[in-house]
């Protein structure tokens, strides 16, 4: 199932030439979020939100199926709430964009009101609204695009300019094959993604203009700070250690998990509503409705709770259906304890990664919707001691402007005043490797290495005249293969007849800046100056949905017959 | 000489390894710093991807050598000489007409950061020079410049990441200067000094019956107390050119971080 060569990259490539003769064209920053997004730009000297006709500049995501014409939340004029859920809205893409219907991410997106079907066998779910009642089936990568052509058709009315490069910020804990499908979401939308930025990773870069600007207008200048930027939104959770000076803003580690506010929804559903798996099981009109009912009444209560100590919740399911309740903030914040436990062991274990003590972080910045729940400003902020978030940071608006500072960057614009006179230093949120030594995985690159990075380890042959070998790479933090995402996969040839452990497999991972990876594979005799075969590079991933099914059927096919084992030192 | 020195843009950085606490032979963990040959040119990688394979046929593997030779003391844009500022430090950037150098090699990782070939190096602005650099030489920063130049910026970028981070740690810093001199360190040598060993097991056994942050906290402190004296010995063993005493220290430095890794996991 490996694609074919026609992918994202391609196609920008070839216009990336084209605009360097022009003017260069300002990328927009694009946040596209779980349940909401927005749109900015640098406008010359400092970043602006866009605003859809209805003058919002945070919009909902997502799209509803109606008849022929799909619509988002860009531009259609909801009268109703609830008319989000008759079935016909799909929402939530972010989360499901990627995925197999055997992620338990997937199965937790079933009680959403429109159809997500699982058969558990590694492919993508099957997604479909209610259309005229019939399933219109669909994937996220299509709602998303949908949902991009309104956000581009929007900047386009505004800034009275074609647009086409953007830079998006997305999870940390994305793996690169969800980074390709959001790829792909864009290019059907007719744009070219400039970067994907992790989204703390552009909060980073906001803070570091400021520090920027901050620096100019004082004389402390040149001293390094180090921040901790905790993101949590509707569907992820993200963490990031960035220590910036001199506009220049190294990550030093990033963590990311699939945690959100539609988790601490899920579970205040299911404890109001201990059955309501049962309960809606089928799929039918009446069950999408009540599922959409009780899902606006939860988060209405959920957003009250962040203000006030107890909510009462009163919702007429149908059918005799009823909850009437009070729930207070200690309830909820019991219910979800896990989730803000996971929260807290994310900090820490990003802290640990980055080499940072507490005491050596000057900021912590808090920022995502679920930043006004008490409860998670509460678990950062005692993890610092009681120490004071960051202000001058707006929390639904950093991961944009963010984006846009970057768009602005990457496009060789220069500001008079110094604005732009900034940088990020990426770092890797996962490792990277090649299956060997049996099923293990060997990782290349590690998460939260500095990009450009090039690392290489050198492997041999399993078998005696093994002429052939399969490289199977990786990401993923497990030691086992089959614990991690599988992103590609070639085979070397021509390895010259020679007894086992002999000939030596060079393989070469390479990332830059704009984190594209390239796999490079060679062959090497010893004695010999020059490589037996031609050195094969390949940028990953190659796969496309099914890749565990990929696995099986070359480990059927092949058994241990193209292994290869990490070449020992001779003493 | 194996592929990797074909396909090197940059010297590796000691990898993680996890120390395996179940295996009765302990072995020091492979760090793959693989000997740069000063003035040996590398192949560049150009990034043009109109498809994921390429062959590197027509890639040449040294024949560009002259070439290299002339840019490391002549711009290889506006052929001007560095500048007097420049002159004292390493040439990887032109200040004349703002354009990246191509790599040089015989350029040490202490000379990019104008420091002196020293053990200690107190200079406490390292980060702040590293990231001087970056703002010259990130790849970034150069989008609408030539291929050629982009590929210089992936390829100086990606070194002075290196440099900065093996110079950042002692025992990184201190392979590097022993291999500086010649001398490899080989890490996967099974350890055969008999008070290393019987040191190496009763820390094992510590580490695991450690049930609570503070025992852990302790054998941390220790650790780091064991890690100062043999930075210390190693300091000594390089000033006076014993480098077999010099290896003994870095191999000693290498279990006892590999432990801190260990305890702080399991804090």
């Amino acid at each position: 199932m490996a694609e074919p060569a026609y992918t994202v990259a391609s196609d920008s490539e070839t216009t990336g030439e084209e605009k360097s003769s022009t003017f260069p064209e300002i990328a927009i920053g694009i946040d596209i979020g779980t349940s909401q997004c927005s749109v900015a730009v640098w406008n010359g000297s400092q970043v602006e939100l866009l605003k859809n006709t209805r003058n919002q500049k945070i919009m909902r995501s997502y799209v509803t199926f109606k008849e022929d014409i799909p619509s988002g939340g860009v531009s259609s004029q909801l009268l109703h709430e609830h008319d989000l859920l008759s079935g016909a809205t799909i929402f939530n893409m972010k989360r499901l964009i990627g995925r197999v219907d055997t992620d338990p991410v997937v199965h937790a997106s079933k009680n959403l009101p429109f159809l997500v079907q699982t058969l558990d066998i590694g492919v993508r779910p099957f997604i479909a609204a209610l259309v005229n009642n019939v399933w219109r089936s669909t994937t996220p990568e299509e709602v998303l695009a949908i949902f991009l052509v309104e956000l581009r058709a929007m900047a386009e009315a505004q800034l009275k300019r074609p647009i086409r490069n953007v830079v998006l910020t997305v999870p940390v804990s994305f793996s690169r094959f969800q980074l390709t499908r959001v790829e792909r979401a864009c290019a059907m939308a007719g744009l070219h993604v400039l970067r994907l930025m992790p989204e703390p990773t552009a909060v980073a870069l906001l803070y570091g203009q400021h520090q920027q600007q901050a620096s100019h207008d004082n004389t402390d200048s040149g001293s390094e700070k180090v921040a901790l930027i905790f993101n949590m939104g509707a569907g992820y959770c993200d963490v990031a250690v960035t220590a910036t000076a001199g506009g220049v803003s190294q990550i030093k580690a990033l963590a990311g998990c699939t945690i959100g506010g539609e988790d601490l929804l899920q579970n205040m559903m299911s404890h109001l509503l201990p059955d309501s798996q049962s309960l809606f099981k089928n799929h039918g009109v009446k069950e999408i409705k009540s599922m959409g009912l009780l899902r606006v009444a939860m988060q209405d209560a959920i957003h009250r709770l962040s203000s006030e100590t107890n909510v009462q919740v009163d919702v007429d399911l149908g059918d005799g259906l009823k909850i009437c309740k009070v729930v207070d903030r200690e309830e909820f914040e019991e219910v979800n304890k896990n989730l803000f436990e996971k929260c807290e062991s994310l900090i820490i274990q990003c802290l640990q990664d980055a080499k940072v003590e507490v005491e050596d972080v000057s900021d912590v910045i808090i920022v995502g919707g679920c930043s006004f729940i008490p409860k998670v400003k509460n678990l950062v902020t005692n993890i610092f001691k009681g120490k004071e978030p960051y202000k001058g940071i707006n929390p639904l608006e950093a991961a944009v402007c963010g984006a846009a500072v970057e768009g602005a960057v990457a496009s060789g614009i220069n500001d008079p005043f110094g604005n732009l006179d900034l940088l990020t230093i990426q770092a890797t949120t996962l490792a990277i490797g090649i299956r060997a030594n049996g099923n293990n995985l060997v990782p290349l690159i590690p998460r939260n290495t500095t990009m450009p990075a090039r690392k290489d380890v050198v492997f041999t042959t399993t078998h005696d005249n093994q002429t052939e070998a399969l490289i199977l790479v990786y990401e993923g933090e497990g030691k086992k293969v089959e614990e991690n995402q599988l992103l590609g996969y070639f085979k070397i040839t021509g390895i010259p007849t020679a007894p086992k452990g002999v000939p030596e497999i060079n393989v070469c991972m390479d990332i830059d800046a704009a984190n594209v990876l390239r796999v490079l594979a060679g062959v090497v005799m010893p004695g010999s100056r020059q490589p037996a075969i031609p050195v094969m590079e390949v940028r990953m991933p190659t796969v496309d949905d099914g890749h565990g099914w990929c696995a099986e059927a070359l480990n059927r096919t092949y058994g241990a017959t193209l292994d290869l084992v990490t070449l020992q030192k001779k003493a | 000489m194996t592929l990797s020195n074909f396909l090197r843009r940059t010297t590796s950085i000691p990898q993680n390894s996890t120390l395996n606490f179940s295996s009765p032979q302990i072995k020091l963990s492979p760090s793959p710093f693989e000997t740069q040959i000063p003035n040996f040119h590398k192949p560049t990688f150009h990034y043009n991807s109109l498809g994921f394979l390429r062959f590197s046929g027509e890639r040449s593997w040294c024949s560009k050598s002259a070439e290299k030779l002339q840019s490391s003391s002549r711009c290889w844009n506006c052929d001007a000489f560095p500048t007097a500022s420049e002159s004292a430090a390493p040439f990887l950037f032109c200040e004349s007409c703002q354009c990246i150098q191509p790599v040089d090699y015989s350029i040490d990782y202490f000379q990019i950061f104008g420091l002196e070939k020293k053990y200690d190096i107190e200079d406490k602005n390292l980060e702040g020079k590293y990231k001087d650099w970056q703002k010259k030489l990130h790849p970034d920063l150069v989008h609408s410049k030539s291929q050629k130049e982009r590929d210089f910026a992936a390829e100086q970028s990606a070194r002075v990441i290196d440099a900065y981070r093996t110079l950042r740690t002692p025992l990184s810093r201190g392979i590097y200067m022993l291999k500086l001199d010649g001398v490899e360190v080989d890490e996967e040598k099974t350890i055969s000094d008999p008070d290393l060993l019987a040191e190496i097991m009763e820390i094992r056994e510590e580490v695991e019956e450690a049930t609570n942050s503070e025992t852990l906290n302790y054998i941390l402190s220790q650790m780091q107390e064991k890690m100062k004296n043999w930075s210390t010995t190693f300091a000594d063993a390089f000033q006076s050119q014993n480098f077999e005493e010099a290896k003994t220290s870095i191999q000693r430095m290498t279990y006892y971080s590999r432990v801190m890794e260990e305890v702080v996991k399991k804090l």
